[in-house]
């Protein structure tokens, strides 16, 4: 037991000194702005880390409720588009007609500059809650779709000449060997969408939500500097969300995929 | 080997050639070989690069279609017997998927086939026994040597017990060492399974070591240029390979080589 404590603080020191290294300096800088060269508006350049962490302890329950809503609907977007990115992979993977018909359209998609493209779909659908969703899932799908077909497409073809011995039906040679093969591609596309997804579902908020971390973003940026420590909190709380995001997906990663390369430990034996 | 053997032909190939097209020149990969292999036979295709003993390997499996010539595997067309799973098959890298451990990728084949799982588990432990992998069962096959990977991928083509078993260059990609141990192991495995055993190879001693018969064959067209039969008497170990018999076999089929 001494054994384990004693490596898990040494793996941790590095980290934890490393966080503790960039605060002391971010206040540094901080003070050093606002004292010392004295620039205008010096704290909604770079603000004092006590000032954040004194309004973190009277609003950290809004930050949570209103991140949890923005993270919920990125969540269901993502969900949602990932799904059809899956979907929509494994179809032209089977059929290059399907491919030829739609690739197009999915590479064309996404030229579409989305900060134009959330005010159009906002005022479609005229709900913030189901546009968060469908932005988040239209950031989703694309990453997915592409990485999960080069996935399918990827398979070793003595793999599929071994299935080919075995006489394998189609849909056998897809179960047990396409869709094993294609996880790693499709858990890359994942941990590429997840934060992606969680900053579209705060850009529709940006449009005019009624709640989500957006939102109180925009607020507080929109009373001035009175509110500069608020506006602060809710970039780092979009932050991460984003990071939370992904860290969900490769902790997900690891338990499903366990035997891929990068799980490997180094140096392996013999 | 005992005298009296009785012969039934398991693998016949009658004229076989095969031509590839590539854009405007015509490549002739096999041109007339006629093989007959003995049930119960180890044969090895042996012969430098381009002389297309893989594709004949290829065309025995029903991985690829002659373009001319008859072929009967198990006495049925190439076709019916993969379909039966006449044959097990090992190629030149193990293959062995990522995702499954060592037991589970022996298993593929018999999951592939239907076979319930009580019998599954016990047909893998008795593969995993034949090629001593016991130990190992556990394991994915990036914790494995490539020898180790090549013994499952030998293991899982012995799962369905084919009458036949094709291999494409299995320990080329192996040093010269764990190569001469392999088709050591190979020859104590075949021992005990007893069936079909087609050998690719590019190693004169290799198949020498291993071949009741050398099919030798010479590229460009590839050809059937000579067989040879082995009768250096079994069980083979180790020190044959230092037995002046061993040295002059190495050298006939150097003549034949040189001769063509």
């Amino acid at each position: 037991m001494r054994n384990t404590f004693v490596l898990s603080r040494s793996r941790w020191t590095p980290t934890l000194s490393w966080i503790i290294g960039v605060l002391v300096i971010w206040e540094v800088c901080s003070w050093l702005l606002l004292h010392v060269i004295q620039v205008p508006l010096a704290q909604s350049k770079l603000p004092f880390i006590h000032m954040l962490a004194q309004t973190l302890i009277g609003y950290g329950t809004t930050l949570l409720t209103e991140g949890w809503v923005t993270f919920k609907n990125a969540g269901i977007g993502f969900f949602v588009g990932a799904t059809a990115g899956l979907i929509l992979a494994i179809l032209m993977s089977i059929s290059k007609w399907i491919e030829q018909l739609t690739f197009p359209y999915a590479v064309a998609s996404q030229m579409i500059p989305i900060l134009g493209l959330a005010p159009i779909v906002f005022g479609i659908v005229r709900d913030d809650q189901l546009a968060r969703i469908l932005i988040a899932g239209y950031i989703t799908f694309f990453p997915v779709a592409l990485n999960v077909l080069r996935g399918l497409r990827s398979t070793n073809p003595s793999a599929l000449e071994l299935m080919y011995s075995y006489a394998a039906k189609p849909w056998t040679i897809y179960w047990k060997l396409r869709f094993p093969g294609m996880l790693p591609g499709l858990f890359t596309g994942l941990k590429i969408a997840a934060p992606l997804a969680v900053t579209g579902a705060i850009l529709v908020e940006l449009m005019g939500a009624t709640n989500g971390i957006g939102v109180i973003m925009l607020r507080n940026l929109y009373y001035g500097p009175s509110h500069i420590y608020m506006f602060w909190l809710t970039v780092i709380t979009g932050a991460l969300l984003g990071i939370l995001s992904y860290s969900i997906i490769s902790f997900i990663e690891r338990w499903i995929t366990p035997w891929q390369p990068e799980y490997r430990p180094s140096g392996g034996e013999d | 080997m005992t005298v009296a053997k009785v012969y039934t032909p398991e693998i016949q190939l009658d004229h076989v050639s095969m031509r590839f097209q590539t854009d405007k020149t015509e490549v002739v990969a096999l041109e007339n070989v006629s093989v007959d292999i003995q049930k119960g036979e180890f044969v090895s295709l042996l012969g430098p690069s381009g002389c297309g003993k893989t594709t004949l390997l290829r065309i025995m499996a029903d991985l690829i279609q002659p373009t001319s010539g008859e072929i009967k595997v198990a006495g049925k067309s190439a076709k019916e017997a993969r379909l039966a799973q006449k044959y097990g098959i090992v190629f030149q890298s193990p293959v062995l998927y990522d995702w499954r451990k060592v037991k589970e990728n022996i298993s593929l084949p018999l999951e592939m086939t239907g076979v319930k799982k009580g019998e599954r588990e016990s047909r893998v432990d008795e593969l995993l026994q034949l090629v001593g992998l016991t130990n190992f069962q556990d394991k994915y096959p990036w914790q494995l040597s490539g020898g180790m990977q090549q013994r499952v991928a030998i293991a899982r083509a012995l799962a369905m017990e084919p009458e036949i078993l094709l291999m494409d260059e299995p320990f080329s990609a192996l040093d010269e060492f764990s190569r001469e141990r392999l088709n050591e192991e190979l020859l104590s495995i075949w021992s005990k399974v007893k069936n079909t055993v087609v050998f690719v190879t590019h190693s004169i001693p290799e198949a020498i070591f291993l071949s009741d018969r050398v099919f030798v064959l010479s590229p460009h067209p590839g050809r059937l240029a000579a067989v040879v039969d082995i009768p250096i008497p079994r069980p083979r170990k180790q020190e044959i390979r230092q037995s002046k018999e061993f040295y002059q076999l190495i050298s006939g089929i150097r003549n034949i080589f040189e001769g063509v």
